[in-house]
């Protein structure tokens, strides 16, 4: 199976936008425009996901990360910046680690595309078939109905556990982030 | 059904966000920077997870993603709570000056 000509396009430019609002998170020197940087990679990201076909998952994607997550991110930069003189500081220390960091993540870019492009494990691995698959559930029921099923049938537990993790998370919040007052008002 | 684009390629994508988010963990000084390049890792992966959920055909990728999503919120409040609390006391949030874990 060969993919048609538009899906290719539209995978090119959404490889280069990417990887370009990527790099921006790691490159610009203010925060806020990292955050904003980051936004712009999550949206590409949610596209690739409309492109594979998990538009409930994409959907979640702008919602959640794109929206509430780096909305409370935004929140915390412009906190800390307006309580800081000007921006958040970044002094460095030491520029050596710089060096260092460039070596080590181009060992990691290597090797990972030495796997990809040499394993064989990958494309020999074997699509779900048959009336169970993906594809013919979705087909069948809609795309949120399957990830539904899936998600209260075979995977009931981990969700459960998952209510128990934010409840304790919002508790971690709240004690991390109460000032304690003392007699005299001062905290 | 899978669109046909070789999946070494989607991944290979996965792979160098991967990459610029723990370059930018080694190199930012601002833990906030660091968070989101976490993010940015964190997304990585989901990539390659919605990848392979198209690619085998199956729904089981989807739900992790899922359940990823909900952990990287967990992991953002609490993170964000410890550096608004670190800042209150030391008025200063570079990573390099956090060498204690008394407050």
């Amino acid at each position: 199976m060969t993919a048609s000509v538009p899906t290719l396009i539209e995978f090119f430019v959404l490889a280069v936008a990417t990887v370009a609002s990527g790099l921006g998170v790691i490159i610009f020197r203010s925060a806020v425009h990292s955050a904003l940087s980051l936004i712009l990679t999550l949206l590409f990201v949610a596209l690739f996901y409309l492109q594979l076909g998990a538009m409930f998952i994409a959907v979640v994607q702008v919602l959640i990360y794109a929206g509430a997550i780096m909305v409370l991110f935004l929140f915390v930069v412009t906190m800390l910046a307006s309580e800081n003189t000007g921006d958040v500081t970044e002094v460095d220390r030491r520029p050596w680690q710089r060096g260092i960091a460039a070596t080590l993540g181009f060992i990691l870019i290597g090797a990972l595309s030495y796997l990809l492009f040499t394993g064989t494990a990958i494309e020999s691995a074997a699509p779900t078939s048959g009336a169970n698959g993906l594809s013919q559930n979705v087909a069948k029921l809609g795309n949120t109905q399957t990830f539904g099923m899936a998600l209260f049938h075979g995977f009931s537990f981990p969700f459960e556990i998952t209510s128990l993790l934010i409840i304790v998370a919002l508790l971690g919040a709240m004690v991390l982030g109460r000032r304690t007052l003392t007699r005299d008002g001062q905290h | 059904m899978y669109n046909g684009i070789p999946i070494s390629w989607y991944l290979l994508i996965s792979a160098i966000l991967f990459t610029i988010g723990v370059i930018g963990v080694l190199v930012r000084r601002n833990p906030l920077t660091i968070f989101m390049s976490i993010e940015l890792m964190l997304n990585a992966v989901n990539l390659s997870f919605i990848t392979f959920s198209s690619y085998l055909n199956s729904v089981d990728g989807q739900m992790f993603v899922f359940l990823v999503l909900t952990v990287a919120a967990a992991e953002v409040v609490v993170g964000l709570a410890i550096i608004v609390s670190i800042f209150r006391t030391r008025r200063n949030i570079n990573v390099d000056d956090m060498n204690i874990l008394r407050g």
